[in-house]
């Protein structure tokens, strides 16, 4: 990932050495290809700006009257009391930094860049040689998704609730929230759309795992991630099909070189499910090489609402973490291990069997099965193990191109349990192994083109483990993925265009059981196109304006395909596995082909645009977003199934065109120095264009209010950080009509084919949630205290499918502390 | 110097040699069936079996079944129970899934984990002289049921019970069978708890 000019170094070496004496010298590479903030560029091309901060590397404090010269130009200026320093009128978007001053030298750590924030130069105390460092502005992934809105959220928002999933870590990004299964099981939605419409990117893998349902959340240890970047349009050419309405982008220690030791271990406690918790993390960075271990353990018992407990609600989760990097000459090689292990619970209650027990308990204020508070987790529950491995190698052949080759492999072991007789044996138990392979050309710059070409293979082997005593719900599969990609982006004047073009080909061998044992198998072949074209617009320092229209596609998954049976509290057929006959009725007695069968990749077509405004008085971020996606498919009730258990819901998979149209408005005023709010609303319409007809489980909209306060000092709290956050969401107003269990057991009304799509009931009312915290630092420690649905609120979400039985969670307590250890000088 | 300039020229070949090799390491693409189940779980036949006591009357047997468990079959209740007036019947069950071959028989299981479950009943009232009342589905654990067996811990199961026809003649009225695994046997509402692993409706006529 770094750069160096080694002949001209050593050359500038023996230069520096007779200039300067004895003097400390340092030479800084900037490499800035697509930062956002680190330099503007305005008409005239000699007009590239730089800033940054030069700090003591032990200290952290600012180091002042370091002269800073760009090397090839007659620039130079010398940092201020507070560190800082700025260049105008730069000609170069890359320049080359030489830094000296008495008494630092050697090192300094690589720029720790941030959205929103300068760079920072570290210098180290010591005299002695002279030593080239390479600073990253670079952001690689950025490229093809420079255009899209994102956000980032970072390690110390992630700190701040060490219980949560991946899913609700991310929740609070304006357009972002998750559709769960329970409290424990959360997959994350963006703008609407979830599953295998937003990848997740594990350390530069897509996470794999059974991503079907929304009983299947992503194995990501939360604690391991360094930074977590949501891109909320379609972000298919950079990262694969999947991306069609955007991409979570999950991070580990960036394991930077020259970083003196550092260790953690924290702890928390929440009152709700008497949850505990336990993490801790050490890594150093060495002049070539790096290092960071970590690993975090978590358990909850029975969750309560404001009236009853939800009994199995509970989870244990535990996780470790290791990278090493290792850096010769110009190959940069990293390699990134993480294990994940959890055993979730699920809600005892939604297993309900009769027609007349499914109709009480969802008509139910309180759930017929509840049990005093534990932390056993028993059926019906979730127990997964993820691996994840992962070696890349960075070679910068050249000075401006490199070469990435990543690969990366993950197991993902299932098994799910069920309240049955042979309870002990799981219904579900599946292996998953993921191969990824990964080339990626940096070109040079060519007329002013500034690029990546790569090619990709990627396989997936998931088989079903022999005893479960019950037919496999969804068969075994293999799949094969061969894909390449070109991203090109142009900057001219204050403006940058990018352009992507994808293709990929996917081949699929299943091989499945029907109910009486019989094999069926399928191959089939999907492949697409997929393109993307982007501008960001600066008009000013102030305004930027980006546009991106992405076309994304993906093949149905397997259990969209091929489901079949019972899963939790209802029945399930998945498109290849009913039809209708002459009489509209549902027919299963026959597994249709691909071929033979209507169905199509999904296909989208989404334009995100987002105008931003980042004055002193306030910042306003706009994002408008239209999305068309043919052949979307989604789950819906369709009918009471009669079985010996008495009757359960049947939901099938449909297939049809549909349009969302949506905003996400956040306002940000700094009220005084201390005081900052923030307001958010986002609004999204949907709707089945095909069928004329909503669509169901569709994110309602949501307003929030964010106040925080800042206080530097206050008595022995240092760096406190108060915050409120009052919210609410609407009831769901486009949420489908309603069709009760009692009516379809009586028959009153009758459901075909072509029947309006309906739910078993109303979507619930909308809710007023209050959330309070307080983090500052005492010391070493970093401590935090926030309450969760402040007014203890009964509510229900729409997004969730326990909304049927049960209410959400109420008052949480959650208490937080970290000890840092101090950072020990750096032995080299 | 030379060090920098053999890394240049060799170590691209490395680098693709590096990846060849990492993908050449992958087998496990084998393309394997998933293995023939047993449909444990599955009920699909449950046949009431009321055999009369002393020797007289006849064996009355009433049936339903499911025959092809999740699919889109639903339960087909075959034939109304028909009981003799003032006769005194022992139930029993046939309980079978039929998706394997041969049968396998439920009962037998669930005679094996008779701790674990419990047969509960509910009926139009007062349709037979003894057990009285509409039988224990209620919420609130209704009226008796005679059942003439008992697991370990001496609580009911429900493989055998007792069913005494009275002298009326009756119609067209309802007899409900619920099999329920991990009932909590001490709870007044014990049909309520626990899950159903049947429930089925038959028509009860009494001549």
């Amino acid at each position: 990932m770094s750069l160096m000019y080694g002949k001209y170094i050593e050359q500038c070496l023996y230069q520096c050495s007779s200039d300067f004496g004895v003097r400390i010298v340092l030479f800084i590479l900037i490499m800035i290809f697509y930062s956002k903030v680190s330099y503007a560029q305005s008409k005239d091309s000699c007009n590239y700006e730089l800033n940054g901060t030069v700090l003591d590397e032990d200290t952290k404090g600012p180091l002042a009257f370091v002269l800073i010269k760009i090397k090839d130009t007659d620039q130079s200026t010398i940092t201020g009391f507070d560190g800082r320093f700025q260049f105008y009128q730069l000609c170069e978007p890359n320049n080359t930094l030489i830094l000296s001053c008495y008494g630092y030298c050697d090192t300094a750590c690589e720029q720790h860049h941030k959205h929103g924030k300068t760079p920072h130069i570290y210098l180290k105390k010591q005299v002695n040689v002279l030593d080239e460092v390479t600073i990253e502005v670079e952001k690689p992934e950025d490229l093809g998704t420079g255009s899209i809105a994102k956000e980032e959220i970072t390690k110390e928002e992630l700190n701040e609730n060490p219980f949560q999933t991946l899913a609700s870590a991310i929740a609070d990004v304006n357009g972002v929230t998750f559709t769960s299964n329970g409290g424990n099981v959360q997959l994350p939605v963006i703008h609407g759309l979830y599953g295998n419409r937003v990848l997740i990117l594990n350390n530069g893998l897509k996470h794999g795992f059974q991503n079907w349902g929304t009983d299947h959340a992503p194995e990501i240890d939360v604690m391991s991630a360094d930074r977590i970047t949501i891109v909320k349009g379609a972000a298919g050419v950079r990262y694969g099909p999947d991306a069609l309405a955007g991409a979570i982008i999950v991070e580990g220690d960036p394991l930077h070189l020259n970083e003196p030791f550092k260790a953690s271990v924290g702890t928390g406690y929440q009152t709700n499910g008497r949850g505990y918790f336990g993490n801790g993390e050490f890594g150093e960075g060495f002049k070539n090489w790096s290092y960071h271990v970590g690993g975090s353990y978590n358990r909850v018992g029975d969750l309560n609402t404001p009236d009853y407990s939800l009994t199995n609600s509970g989870k244990i989760e535990y996780g470790a973490n290791a990278g090493l990097r290792y850096k010769i000459e110009n190959l940069d090689v990293n390699v990134y291990y993480s294990y994940v292990s959890q055993n979730l619970g699920i809600y005892r209650t939604a297993l309900v069997s009769t027609g007349e027990s499914l109709s009480n308990a969802i008509n139910a204020e309180k759930p017929i099965f509840i049990e005093p508070f534990s932390y056993d987790i028993s059926e019906p529950n979730q127990v997964i193990d993820h691996h994840l491995g992962r070696v890349e190698a960075d070679w910068w052949y050249s000075d401006h191109s490199k070469l990435t080759f990543r690969y990366g492999r993950q197991l993902n072991r299932r098994d799910e349990f069920d309240v049955r007789r042979n309870e002990e044996k799981p219904i579900i138990n599946l292996d998953l192994i993921t191969n990824d392979y990964q080339l990626e050309w940096k070109h040079p710059d060519w007329k002013k083109l500034d690029g990546v070409i790569g090619v990709q293979a990627f396989t997936q082997n998931s088989d079903n483990n022999p005893g479960t005593g019950t037919t496999p719900f969804i068969p075994n599969y293999n799949i094969l993925r061969y894909s390449t990609y070109i991203i090109e982006t142009l900057e001219k004047n204050q403006n940058t265009y990018e352009l992507g073009l994808r293709y990929d080909y996917e081949n699929s061998n299943v091989r499945g059981r029907e109910t009486n044992q019989d094999i069926f198998r399928d191959q089939y072949e999907f492949s697409s196109f997929t393109a993307s074209a982007g501008l960001t617009k600066r008009y000013s320092d102030h305004t930027t304006f980006r546009s991106n229209l992405g076309m994304g596609w993906r093949p149905p998954n397997m259990a969209e395909l091929y489901s079949f049976g019972q899963h939790g509290f209802k029945i399930q057929y998945g498109l290849l596995r009913y039809y209708y006959d002459d009489e509209g009725a549902v027919r299963t007695n026959r597994v249709t082909q691909l071929a033979n069968a209507n169905i199509g990749a999904e296909r989208g077509y989404k334009w995100i645009n987002e105008w931003e405004s980042d004055r002193k008085t306030g910042t306003y971020t706009v994002t408008a977003y239209a999305h068309y996606i043919e052949n979307f498919i989604y789950d819906r009730p369709f009918a009471l199934r009669g079985t010996i258990r008495g009757p359960m819901p049947l939901f099938i998979f449909e297939q049809s065109d549909a349009t969302f149209l949506g905003t996400d408005i956040t306002w940000q005023r700094s009220l005084n120095e201390t005081l900052q709010g923030t307001l958010s609303v986002n609004y999204l319409w949907s709707r089945n264009v095909e069928r004329a007809e909503p669509l169901i489980n569709q994110p309602p909209v949501t307003m929030a209010y964010e106040l925080k306060w800042n206080e530097a000092n206050l008595s022995i709290f240092k760096e406190s950080v108060f915050k409120i956050r009052p919210s609410y969401t609407f009831q769901q107003f486009q949420a489908p009509r309603t069709v009760t269990p009692l009516e379809l057991i009586e028959g009153s009304v009758e459901i075909k084919n072509d029947s309006e799509i309906f739910d078993f009931q109303d979507a619930p009312n909308g809710y007023f949630l209050i959330e309070l915290g307080w983090h500052f630092k005492i010391g070493a420690f970093e401590t935090g205290i926030s309450i969760q649905n402040l007014l203890n609120s009964r509510y229900r979400n729409y997004l969730n499918e326990m909304r049927y039985f049960v209410d959400e969670p109420g008052i949480n307590v959650l208490f937080t502390t970290k000890y840092m250890f101090n950072s020990k000088p750096n032995t080299r | 110097m030379k060090k920098v300039e053999l890394l240049s020229k060799y170590g691209l070949m490395a680098f693709l040699a590096t990846g060849l090799f990492l993908a050449s390491c992958d087998n496990d693409d084998d393309e394997v069936v998933p293995e023939e189940e047993n449909e444990e779980e599955v009920i699909t036949d449950v046949k009431l079996i009321f055999t009369p006591r002393g020797g007289s009357g006849t064996v009355v047997e009433a049936m339903a079944e499911d025959e092809d468990g999740d699919g889109e079959g639903g339960l087909i209740v075959q034939n109304a129970i028909t009981l003799d007036t003032s006769m005194t019947y022992d139930l029993t069950f046939e309980i079978l899934n039929s998706l394997e071959s041969p049968a396998e028989d439920i009962g037998e299981e669930i005679d094996e984990e008779k701790d674990e479950h419990q047969f509960f009943f509910s009926f139009s009232n007062n349709v037979f002289a003894n057990p009285t009342g509409d039988g224990n589905i209620d919420a609130n654990g209704g009226s008796e049921v005679n059942y003439n067996d008992s697991d370990g811990n001496g609580k009911p199961v429900g493989l055998q019970t007792s069913w005494t026809t009275s002298n009326t003649v009756v119609s067209g009225q309802s007899f409900t069978v619920r099999l329920v695994h991990e009932p909590n046997k001490d709870s007044n509402n014990a049909a309520g708890t626990g899950e159903t692993d049947f429930e089925v409706t038959f028509v009860l006529n009494v001549q």
